[in-house]
């Protein structure tokens, strides 16, 4: 029997990731999302085809997911990311009830039973709370976003930030530097805010142990410590967290054509080609 | 100038039912009616919903203009935000209530043209000869928006009607203390009365108040009787569908109008059961919408859910009856018309409380919707947060969590924008949100 790869192309607001799987990782590739999702889509597929060493026409069947999984012309089927998200942890962490995932532009907790998502829900109205509210206060301090994390856990004495805004954060954050404040206290302090939010957020959902963090933010050691002591436990984290949600959509890729080989079916895809973007397509 | 922007223009949503699909037209009537009775010098007073004086104005024939309904309009045009930032111009902040902002800055506008701002929906608001308040737990602006409109009308009088209920407390019965409440709200009505006389010149008719309180109580019971047509699966009618036929039982209560457009609906429901003819013709999920006002401006959400599949056979929103004879008092008995307006208001607020104190840890509000989704076969709970609302959407949060522990879990989708600042919406977000949600409903019944 031809061996079967399944692809999961995850278009985020701020980074685009494509994995190929045939039961286990073969390949995954991420590369920031710019403002033409295709073209992306297409040198990060490429990218990952190359490290598979796979043709394009050896994909079995491919998904994508993400804010952008409808500008990925060769996908076979979109999947929301709620939903490959909860399959995605569900095969890497089986232990976890509850995801929280915070992302470039938006952040989000999802309830799982047996691996799928039972109950949601999202922030996508406000940059606080999400990884955007980081990237802002970050160029104000000067600091790069990767050493965010390990500067945070030099605080000796954190600050509040109170300013929920981003806009204003970053204001205040200026504010707090000039006051002489040392800046691993203020970075503590952000990490923080966004975990008060986040965690304000996800408790509708009644928080169930395990709970795993993904997304950029489970990158960021002071954002996971910040957000453990919020719930009181520790969390766990995937071992590349920006890849759950691609993992889930080609587990889900996978789930389908096996249920439809069950019924004796075979499913339709599409043209294994990767077309250059255009406005007319 | 922001004044002159013209609104979007917007297709007009599907509708499932006749009876819905009447009602812009009847409303656009209803608002013109105002316009021609300002002109012909009938007596118009504001007026807000839920204010127990319908029947009240009717009877004394002064014309309501109902300025919540004429704020919803403004944002299915989506035609308010020239209203909502002429009312920041004058200062009033852009968190109040939206209804209030819009009608605020309407007003003013109207009044430093002496005329209609220009391109005014349907005609525009005509100015009242009076405002009637009707301040409710909560709902500030029902007191303060008529008080705020003064300044661009200072000749224009107000009378605040004072309407409280018993509010819930587990370990007291609220009809240790609702002779109190009712008679409160009598003396408030009887000072509605003597106001309107006053104003209007007219004396009260009262055997006629009593023929309309009369038609009222049989208007609830008969849109009690079509709404519990749409436990039918598949359903007849969605919530889409009773975000318009709310309108009567809002707007034209005390009217035979009211009353006869229920009886088409429920003969229209009927039919359609009989036919085995739904909202769409295979219904996958059955939804509640558990609260909170719509975005006026985003009714063809509606439709979008019913392109997954989904169906609202039933909401809390505007279902502001109750059958008069599932009370547990004999309304009849009550033939003083203000006395029996008091007793069906607070019979009203007060009817899920007994339910609630049988449950511990429950509340009149989580018990209805548990009433709801066990009558109508409920899949998952979509609510709305509209950030302009105070009232009616404090607590929302609060009552999914209480459904969910004193029930039992269920997916549950919160859709956040206002009722009608379209600045608050994003359409891509709010459908990625309504894929999230299908994806759940369909995760968790194929479980």
């Amino acid at each position: 029997m031809k061996r079967q790869y399944f692809a999961g192309v995850d278009i985020g607001s701020t980074m685009t990731k494509v994995v190929i799987m045939d039961g286990s990782t073969l390949a995954a590739v991420i590369g920031p999302t710019g403002p033409e999702h295709r073209k992306l889509a297409n040198r990060v597929m490429e990218e990952a085809l190359d490290k598979a060493k796979l043709a394009f026409d050896e994909i079995t069947y491919l998904v994508a997911t993400g804010y952008g999984r409808i500008n990925v012309p060769f996908a076979d089927k979109q999947i929301t990311e709620i939903s490959c998200h909860a399959r995605g942890v569900g095969h890497l962490l089986p232990a976890a009830r509850t995801v929280i995932d915070i992302g470039g532009q938006d952040s989000k907790g999802i309830k799982l039973k047996a691996g799928r998502a039972v109950d949601f829900v999202m922030n996508d109205k406000c940059a606080a709370g999400t990884g955007r509210f980081l990237e802002v206060t970050a160029e104000e301090l000067g600091v790069s976003l990767e050493d965010m994390g390990r500067l945070s856990l030099e605080a000796k004495n954190r600050v509040e930030i109170s300013n929920t805004c981003t806009v204003f954060a970053a204001q205040e954050v200026v504010a707090r530097l000039s006051d002489g404040v040392a800046l691993p206290d203020i970075i503590a302090g952000l990490h923080e805010a966004i975990a008060t939010r986040v965690y304000g957020m996800v408790r509708r959902l009644k928080i169930e142990r395990e709970v795993a963090l993904t997304g950029g933010g489970a990158k960021n050691i002071g954002l996971v410590k910040a957000m453990e002591a919020k719930l009181g436990f520790p969390v766990l984290v995937p071992p590349e967290p920006l890849l759950t949600g691609a993992i889930g959509a080609a587990l889900l890729g996978k789930d389908l054509v096996e249920k439809a080989a069950e019924k004796g079916e075979t499913l339709k895809t599409s043209p294994r080609r990767l077309t250059e973007a255009s406005l007319f397509t | 100038m922001t004044e002159e922007k013209k609104p979007e223009e917007r297709k007009k949503r599907r509708t499932a039912t006749e009876a819905a699909s009447k009602i812009g037209p009847m409303v656009k009537e209803a608002i013109g009616g105002t316009v021609r009775a300002r002109e012909e010098g009938k007596p118009l007073a504001y007026t807000f919903i839920v204010c127990a004086y319908d029947e009240i104005i009717r009877a004394m024939d002064v014309v309501p203009v109902w300025t919540e309904n004429y704020a919803g309009i403004c944002g299915a045009k989506r035609d308010a935000q020239r209203f909502l930032e002429r009312a920041e111009s004058e200062n009033f902040s852009r968190s109040l209530c939206t209804y209030a902002l819009c009608g605020l800055g309407f007003d003013a506008w109207r009044e430093e043209l002496g005329e209609m701002p220009p391109e005014a929906p349907w005609g525009g608001q005509a100015r009242p000869d009076m405002m009637l308040g009707s301040g409710q737990i909560l709902c500030d602006p029902r007191n303060k928006w008529y008080q705020a409109a003064q300044h661009y009308m200072p000749d224009v009088p107000i009378y605040d009607v004072g309407l409280p209920w018993p509010l819930y407390e587990s370990d007291y019965d609220y009809r240790d203390v609702q002779d109190y409440y009712v008679k409160y709200i009598v003396k408030e009505l009887k000072g509605l009365v003597e106001f309107l006389e006053k104003h209007t010149g007219k004396k009260m008719d009262w055997a006629r108040l009593e023929e309309l309180v009369d038609l009222t109580d049989r208007t609830w019971d008969l849109i009690w009787e079509a709404y519990e047509l749409r436990k039918a699966v598949p359903t007849p009618m969605g919530t889409g569908d009773a975000m318009n036929t709310m309108v009567p039982m809002v707007f034209m209560m005390g009217t035979q109008q009211a009353y006869d457009y229920y009886k088409d609906l429920y003969d229209e429901l009927k039919v359609k059961i009989a036919n085995k003819e739904g909202v769409i013709p295979d219904e996958k999920y059955r939804l509640i919408w558990g609260g909170g006002l719509p975005s006026w401006f985003a009714l063809t959400d509606f439709n979008y859910f019913n392109s997954k599949g989904a169906v609202f056979p039933v909401e809390t929103t505007y279902r502001m009856i109750e059958a008069t004879y599932n009370f547990d008092m004999d309304l009849s008995k009550i033939k003083d018309p203000l006395e029996h307006i008091a007793w069906r208001w607070i019979k009203f607020w007060t009817y899920w409380h007994d339910k609630a104190r049988k449950r511990p840890g429950s509340h009149p509000d989580v018990e209805r919707l548990i009433k709801y989704i066990e009558d109508y076969k409920i899949d998952g709970i979509v609510m709305h947060e509209a950030f302009s609302c105070r009232t009616w959407h404090v607590g929302l949060i609060w009552q999914l969590n209480m459904l969910k522990k004193v029930y039992r879990d269920m997916p549950s989708l919160i859709l956040e924008s206002d009722i009608i600042d379209i600045s608050s919406y994003n359409e891509a977000d709010t459908r990625a949100r309504i894929d999230a949600f299908i994806d759940t409903l369909q995760a968790v019944k194929s479980r």
